[in-house]
Parts: structure tokens; sequence; C-alpha cells
């Protein structure tokens, strides 16, 4: 259909929605971050740098960006192999079986983040909690999972890494389905072991799929720990569980420091700039391989 | 040659199961907790035996009279569904201009979409925060629903391929007939995109049914949180009566867990038509 004209109000809700609830935002964020502004008060004016000389100057940004960092690049096998694996077991051998231990795994997409962080806690009670039981039958002392330096990380990385590995179930099962099963039919009758099938013929269709799920797990997993740490921790013991987007609401809506959480927002979204440009290199590469 | 294929069939079927049910177990372990802990009496809350025995439902008759979860709930749905409805609204029509009015914006916009989806919420939170108070929204409706509209670039994304998919013939003989462009769109392409529609719509509903932390700034008072809030809530308060508190959850998530089961086939068919497939 050739009629150019008239494509307007077709376009203009989705220009709307984003440019006055992200686009606009995003560029509003860098503004607050050169002024000096409190969330009780006016604005009173620019302060150049130093709402991000201030982020430098106290160690708990860096600590936070640190933990962040760390935290995503242990989900990574989370977002990838372990996921792989399972979606191609799953495959492998369609059936009943398979619907059932497919809807399960697909659990921790769907439910609820405070309801999952709420089941850690009770799962987790230092007095009482299943873990600590199952830990003493083996004569092991009760932890303090959440209390404790030690372990708290580690727990919030674990909850998170459930929902990681649930979701990018969820695209490699969308991905494996494009493959032809007359072509692995056909490779059967050949006499190829489900080694060789594997190999020879799921692994090619995943292996792109797969640098773009660890991009994209990298880029959400921060924001999926948001809530259980909110939830449980709310950054700390001592810190340990805190990350960059917890830290942003934290500057803003708990110590009112909207300079302070804005620059450490458009950090943030300097680092997503570089995230992105390594996956339009990704994306070219891949079109140019084909 | 991978070790399994030297097993007896029999075995390798064994193991296959062996795999699958730890890792499904470990998936669904704490919400499968929850759920059998929500139907244990006082005595029996911490008790390591899976089964509730004596099982009660004492945790949510105390859970109906003493939290507002009606109430909760119509404000959670309501938000879900007007975001759901919004965005859907947006992507059928931004895909339409894309596919059939527009093709040569296509690229750009949906670039623009792809961006605006890698951005984290929190590091633009502050602005939102600001433009909604201004606006006067804050503890209404308006305010969850609106502002989350900004997340349209998903529903954008995964719709456009199911637009482009329609027969170009179709749309071509209806323009043909001298149906005009909305006329198109409404019987020709929607009646031929329902089912991606559908998927597209309990995705977003369920995305948004489970976010928490733009209603924990919007609306934070009880009489207008959203069940994400009122369980957070609950929990920071009666933290000790875990079998209610477990109940409370149980009510909160398990109809979203019923509807995606039910629906997963449909929202996987989608993301394959959406262009997954490397």
């Amino acid at each position: 259909m050739t009629q150019k004209a008239g494509w307007r109000p077709y376009l203009a809700p989705l220009i709307l929605a984003l440019a006055v609830w992200v686009y606009g935002p995003a560029v509003f964020t860098a503004v607050l971050s050169v002024m000096k502004w409190n969330l009780t008060t006016p604005p009173s004016g620019l302060v150049g740098l130093d709402n991000y000389a201030s982020l430098f100057r106290h160690p708990e940004f860096a600590r936070a960006a640190g933990q962040t960092i760390l935290s995503a690049l242990a989900l990574l096998p989370f977002a990838t192999i372990i996921p792989l694996v399972l979606a191609v077991m799953l495959w492998q051998r369609p059936g009943r079986a398979s619907v059932v231990y497919r809807a399960l795994l697909f659990v921790p997409v769907v439910v609820a983040p405070v309801a999952v962080a709420t089941a850690w806690k009770f799962l987790l009670n230092p007095l009482q909690g299943l873990m600590n039981r199952i830990l003493e039958v083996f004569g092991i002392p009760p932890v303090n999972w959440l209390g404790d330096p030690g372990t708290a990380l580690l727990v919030l990385v674990a909850i998170t890494a459930a929902k990681v590995v649930a979701f990018n179930l969820v695209l490699y099962t969308a991905t494996l389905s494009g493959i032809d099963r007359a072509l692995v039919s056909a490779a059967e009758l050949e006499g190829a072991t489900r080694w060789e099938i594997s190999r020879f013929i799921v692994g090619p269709h995943v292996a792109r799929t797969t640098v773009v799920l660890a991009l994209l797990s990298v880029v959400l997993a921060g924001q999926w720990t948001f809530t259980s740490v909110s939830v449980l921790t709310q950054g700390g013991p001592d810190g340990v569980t805190d990350s960059v987007y917890y830290r942003i609401y934290a500057l803003g809506f708990q110590f009112f420091d909207t300079g302070a959480a804005s620059a450490a927002g458009v950090l943030v979204l300097l680092a997503f700039a570089v995230l992105a440009t390594a996956w339009s290199v990704v994306r070219r590469s891949r079109r140019a391989s084909h | 040659m991978h070790p399994t294929d030297r097993l007896r069939p029999a075995v390798a079927h064994a193991l296959w199961h062996l795999v699958l049910a730890g890792a499904s177990l470990a998936m669904a372990f704490p919400m499968l907790w929850s759920l059998l802990t929500s139907f244990k009496g006082p005595q029996d809350v911490f008790s390591p035996s899976p089964l509730p025995w004596p099982a009660t439902l004492d945790n949510y008759a105390a859970v109906l009279s003493s939290w507002p979860v009606g109430m909760l709930v119509g404000n959670t749905f309501i938000m879900s569904a007007g975001v759901a409805a919004g965005q859907l609204v947006i992507a059928v029509l931004a895909g339409f201009a894309l596919v059939v009015l527009a093709p040569r914006m296509r690229p750009a916009v949906l670039s623009a979409c792809t961006i605006a989806l890698a951005v984290p919420p929190q590091a633009i939170i502050i602005p939102q925060f600001l433009l909604t108070t201004r606006l006067g929204w804050q503890n209404s409706e308006l305010g969850l629903i609106v502002p989350q509209l900004g997340t349209s670039a998903l529903a954008v994304l995964l719709l456009v391929e199911h637009v482009a998919a329609v027969p170009a013939a179709q749309i071509e003989a209806a323009a043909l007939q001298g149906a005009r462009p909305i006329e198109t769109l409404w019987h020709v392409v929607l009646p031929a995109i329902r089912p991606a529609i559908l998927a597209v719509g309990i995705l977003v509903f369920i995305t948004t049914w489970n976010e928490y932390l733009w209603p924990l700034l919007i609306a934070p008072r009880s009489h207008d949180a959203t069940v994400q809030i009122g369980l957070a809530q609950f929990q920071g308060e009666g933290g000790t009566d875990y079998g209610a508190l477990m109940a409370a959850s149980v009510l909160t998530s398990l109809p979203i867990v019923v509807v995606y089961i039910i629906a997963s086939r449909r929202i996987i068919d989608s993301f394959i038509k959406a262009g997954l497939r490397p």
C-alpha cells in the first residue's frame, strides 16, 4: 500500500511515549547531574561535575559498581551454558514429561520477585529455616545467610541466577524450535549420534543467540537483583549487596540527593552505551558472516 | 562420540529424567515450599517435612480477613490491564505504520525501540518520578499506568514482525477496494495477528503485575498499593507469621503462574516469529 500520507497519527503514540518517558528523562538525568538539588528544596544552580566528584570521593559508589560487575560475571554461565543444556535436553525428547519439566523450569520467570524474596527469607531464617536445618543434619553450624557479609551477595546472585536460567531457557526454546525436525530425522537415518546432531546441527544454530543472551543477561540481571536487594538486605550487610541500581535509588529517594543520584544514573547510561556498541559490533559481524 | 550414546538407551533416559527433574525442583523449589507451607498450622510452619499434615486453611482465612487482598489485587489488575492495553494499542498502531504506511521509517524506529529497551529503569527514574508528581499523578492509577507505557518498545519489536507476516496481497486488496488505512488495520491486520496480540498482552500483563520499583515510588500508601508493595510491607511488619505470609505470597502469584503456563506456548511462538531465530 502506498498511502504515504497519514502514517503520523499511527506512529505518534509510540514516539510520544518514548520521548516523554524514556529519552526525555535520559536527557533530563544528565541535566540534573550537573545541578545541586535536594528533592525537598528548589534547584540551586549549576555545580559542574561536583556530583560526579562526590560519587568518586565516597567509596560506596565504586564498591557498588564493582559488585554489580562481579554479579554480572558470576551470572554468565547461568545465562548461557546451563539454560542451553536444559533447552537442548527438552528439545531432544519432546513429550508429556518435557511439557511438565518446561512448565516447572519457567516458574522463576513469572513469579513476582517479591514473592521469591519472601520465600527465601523464610528458607534462610537463621534460627529455624529449612536451609540451616539441612546443614544441621550434616553437623554444620547455622549460617546467618543474609546477615553475614560472606554469604549475602552469594544468596542474591543465586536468586537472580534462577531467574536468568529460566528467562534464557524460554529464549533458547524459541530458538531451538526454529530447527527443522526433518533435518534431524534425516541425520538420524544416516546414523548420526545424538552428540553429532547437537554438535553439527544445534551448535551452529544457537551459537550467536548465546552471544546475544550473554549480553542481554548482563543488561537485565542487575535490575532483576534490585527487588531482592530492596526486600531482603537494603544493600547490607556492610554494603556487600549494594549495586549501582540500588545506589541510585538510595541516593535519590532515601538521601534525596537528586544531583548525586542523577550523576550515578548518567554513569550507568554511559556504561550501557559501551555495551550497546559492543552489541552492534557483534550484530554487524553476524550479518557479515551470513 | 558422546558418553551417553554408549550407555543403554534406558539408562540415558533415566539420566535425562534425573537431570531435568533435579533442575525443575531446584528452580521451582522456593515457590513450591511457599505453597506447601501455606497449608501448615503454626506448630508445623518450620517443620522440615514437605507435606502439610494436618493441612489447614487457617492461613488463608487469616490473610483474607486481615489483609486487603481484594483491594490490592484490584489495584494491580487495573494497573496491569491498563498498561497491557495501552502498550498493545501503541504497538499495533506503530507496527501497522512501520510495515504498511511508512516502511522507510522502520529501521530507525526499531533501533530507537531497541535502545529504549536497554536503558536501565533506575537510571532515568528520577525525572520520571518528578514529571509524574508535577502532573499530580501520585497515588493514582494514571501515575501507575501512563509512565509504564514508555516500556512499549518490547511489544513493538514483537508485534511488528507479526504485522509483516500478514500477506501483502490481502492488505493491497483492501486498499484497492477503497478501505481507509484504519479499516484495513481493523478488518485485515487485526484478525490475522490476534494470537500474537493475546500472547504479547499476557506477557506485558505479567511483567506489570510483578513490577516493584515504580509502584513503590508512586503509590506506597496501603489503599493505592499494588500486591507487590503490599506483600513487601506485610513481610516487613508481621514478619513472624510465616504461614500467613506464605498464603499471601501464594494468593498474589499463583494466578499469574497458571496464566503463564497456559499461555507459554503462544508467548514462545511470538518470540520465534519476532526473529529470535539466528
